[in-house]
């Protein structure tokens, strides 16, 4: 009924978009397709070495501490930031009754996210940076400051400053799983005399599980793809200690100009993406 | 019972300090002068411990940085407004002829994954695109970066918007004699009214937040706000005011958009 003229609106009205896309990311995965499997550094003409890129990741030394700094990065950082946003959250309405109030909280903890990484970059670096408001509080307190670009705090500092921006995300996922609970649940749970403990595992958890695990989700991934701090802030260093993949593969796309290396560093790493995303999506279709 | 009540209040407020004193802190250095950014004791409560002066944003306005503001500008609205048009389109298609080719489940996961794609991994082959075009660091360039990328969240967000709309709605106008296009203009565009708002102010929103491409893409002849950030840090001293007034300024249109459209972003990350 609703299309008469035959079945030709359908398609016309995915065209524009799947033309304009492909045209840019067509582009996009043939070039990676034939710089993986090159040596290619501008102004020399590209060496076919098949898998050879890949080989070179093997011995790559500094590769593997990027990749278990990232493991470090993502990990502990998501967790932290799920984990607080959840506590948050959960305080922000089982104690705080007037919505007005509530409300006001909810906005003002969430607006980190909703700034620029670039922006959120430039407010910590006044901070942390060896002259900057932390250690003058610190010195003003008769303490001495902290390193916290030094070598060994650089990647905490910066998972810190991530916790910063994205708890939000987690904590506003389950604030809005929390407060769809329905009332009389807790008040039956009450009458049943269940223990704190017993009323989140068994009311609480099932609502928010889903959120808490897509947050993770999101978390995990966009930790994994986004660098913009690491430009900011550290350029990866000191040395290279604060160097994750994402950076790692920037460097070699722009200061190196190591290009198959890189389109195949980047290859790899959009591959783990989306092995990551399919894994985490299986397991919250499985949970459902 | 009431002590437990006391924690979790000291809890809420050492969060709350913790979220809000960064940002004040920028607040007041921009309206410091540099000679009183960092100092011991820090100076904290304004016209009491420094005076406010409006260095920093005079110095922006004086110079090209306060231009990166109207190119951000620029290519967000632009971009925003082209993958609106794209999008609509294709949610659309999505929402309603779920099985014709190219509108199935299988084309839509293709096109959001696209979202997932790590930047800093495609990011070298679209330089060499428009390299390969010469039209590297232009405004062209950027803008249908943009418009690319912004795709994928503008259909997703609008599907779930026209998936609210019963289907007979569009097939009752259908009988009524309106044409497609008709249709499309009358009905359904003011019937998704708030929807399209919404969507429109989350994808300006992540495009006026942009990075990587502003800085790579263009970053030249086509500065936004981002990709200033830092080449302001390369000069002999950094200028902390000149800094924090510029996050100040980028701050504000999202903490707007982040208080009108706050239950539309709740929204954004639940489906």
């Amino acid at each position: 009924m609703g299309v008469r003229k035959g079945s030709s609106i359908p398609i016309f009205l995915q065209l524009p978009a799947t033309i304009v896309i492909w045209s840019l990311v067509g582009y996009v995965l043939i070039w990676l397709l034939y710089s993986i499997v090159h040596r290619y550094v501008p102004g020399s003409s590209p060496e076919f070495i098949g898998l050879g890129n890949f080989l070179e990741m093997l011995y790559d030394a500094r590769l593997h501490s990027a990749v278990l700094r990232t493991i470090y990065y993502v990990g502990i950082g998501a967790f932290i930031e799920v984990f607080l946003g959840m506590i948050i959250a959960l305080a922000l309405v089982n104690y705080i009754k007037n919505d007005t109030i509530r409300f006001t909280l909810l906005i003002l903890f969430i607006t980190p996210m909703c700034l620029a990484e670039a922006v959120v970059s430039i407010i910590w670096l006044m901070l942390v940076t060896p002259e900057g408001y932390i250690n003058c509080f610190l010195r003003y307190m008769g303490l001495p400051g902290v390193g916290w670009l030094s070598e060994s705090l650089a990647l905490t500092t910066l998972m810190m400053i991530d916790v910063w921006q994205w708890t939000p995300l987690p904590l506003l996922l389950v604030y809005a799983a929390r407060s769809s609970i329905p009332v009389e649940l807790y008040e039956t749970a009450e009458i049943d005399r269940l223990s704190p403990f017993t009323t989140f595992r068994v009311v609480t958890w099932p609502f928010i599980r889903n959120a808490v695990l897509v947050s993770a989700i999101l978390r995990v991934i966009f930790m994994y793809i986004t660098i913009d701090k690491f430009i900011m802030i550290t350029k990866g260093g000191p040395g290279f200690a604060s160097e994750i993949i994402g950076y790692y593969v920037f460097v070699q796309s722009f200061s190196y100009r190591n290009v198959g290396y890189a389109a195949a560093l980047g290859f790899l790493t959009m591959i783990i993406a989306a092995i990551i995303t399919y894994f985490f999506w299986n397991m919250l279709r499985r949970r459902e | 019972m009431d002590v437990k009540k006391l924690l979790v209040f000291i809890g809420l407020t050492i969060y709350g300090l913790w979220v809000l004193a960064p940002y004040y802190l920028t607040i007041i250095t921009s309206f410091k002068e540099l000679v009183d950014v960092f100092s011991i004791p820090p100076k904290i409560v304004p016209f009491i411990d420094f005076k406010p002066t409006l260095e920093g944003y005079q110095r922006i306005f004086a110079t090209k940085s306060g231009w990166t503001f109207i190119t951000s500008l620029i290519t967000a609205t632009t971009a925003t407004i082209l993958a609106l048009i794209l999008g609509l389109l294709a949610a659309y298609g999505f929402s309603r002829f779920s099985r014709a080719p190219m509108n199935d489940e299988r084309s839509f996961f293709i096109l959001l994954t696209l979202r997932m794609l790590p930047p800093f991994a495609v990011v070298l082959p679209i330089v060499s695109y428009w390299v390969f075009f010469g039209l590297a660091d232009t405004f062209f360039a950027l803008i249908w970066t943009y418009t690319i990328f912004s795709i994928p969240l503008t259909v997703w967000l609008i599907k779930g918007f026209v998936d609210e709309i019963p289907k007979s709605i569009d097939d009752a106008a259908r009988v009524d004699g309106y044409s497609f296009w008709r249709m499309f203009r009358r009905i359904l565009i003011p019937l998704l009214g708030a929807g399209l708002v919404a969507t429109t102010a989350l994808v300006w929103l992540f495009l006026w937040n942009e990075f990587l491409f502003a800085l790579k893409v263009a970053g030249g002849n086509v500065v936004t706000y981002t990709a200033h950030l830092p080449q302001l840090k390369l000069g002999q001293r950094t200028l902390w005011n000149v800094f924090a007034a510029m996050g100040v300024i980028g701050s504000i249109p999202p903490i707007i958009i982040l208080i009108l459209f706050r239950r539309y972003i709740i929204r954004l990350y639940l489906r």
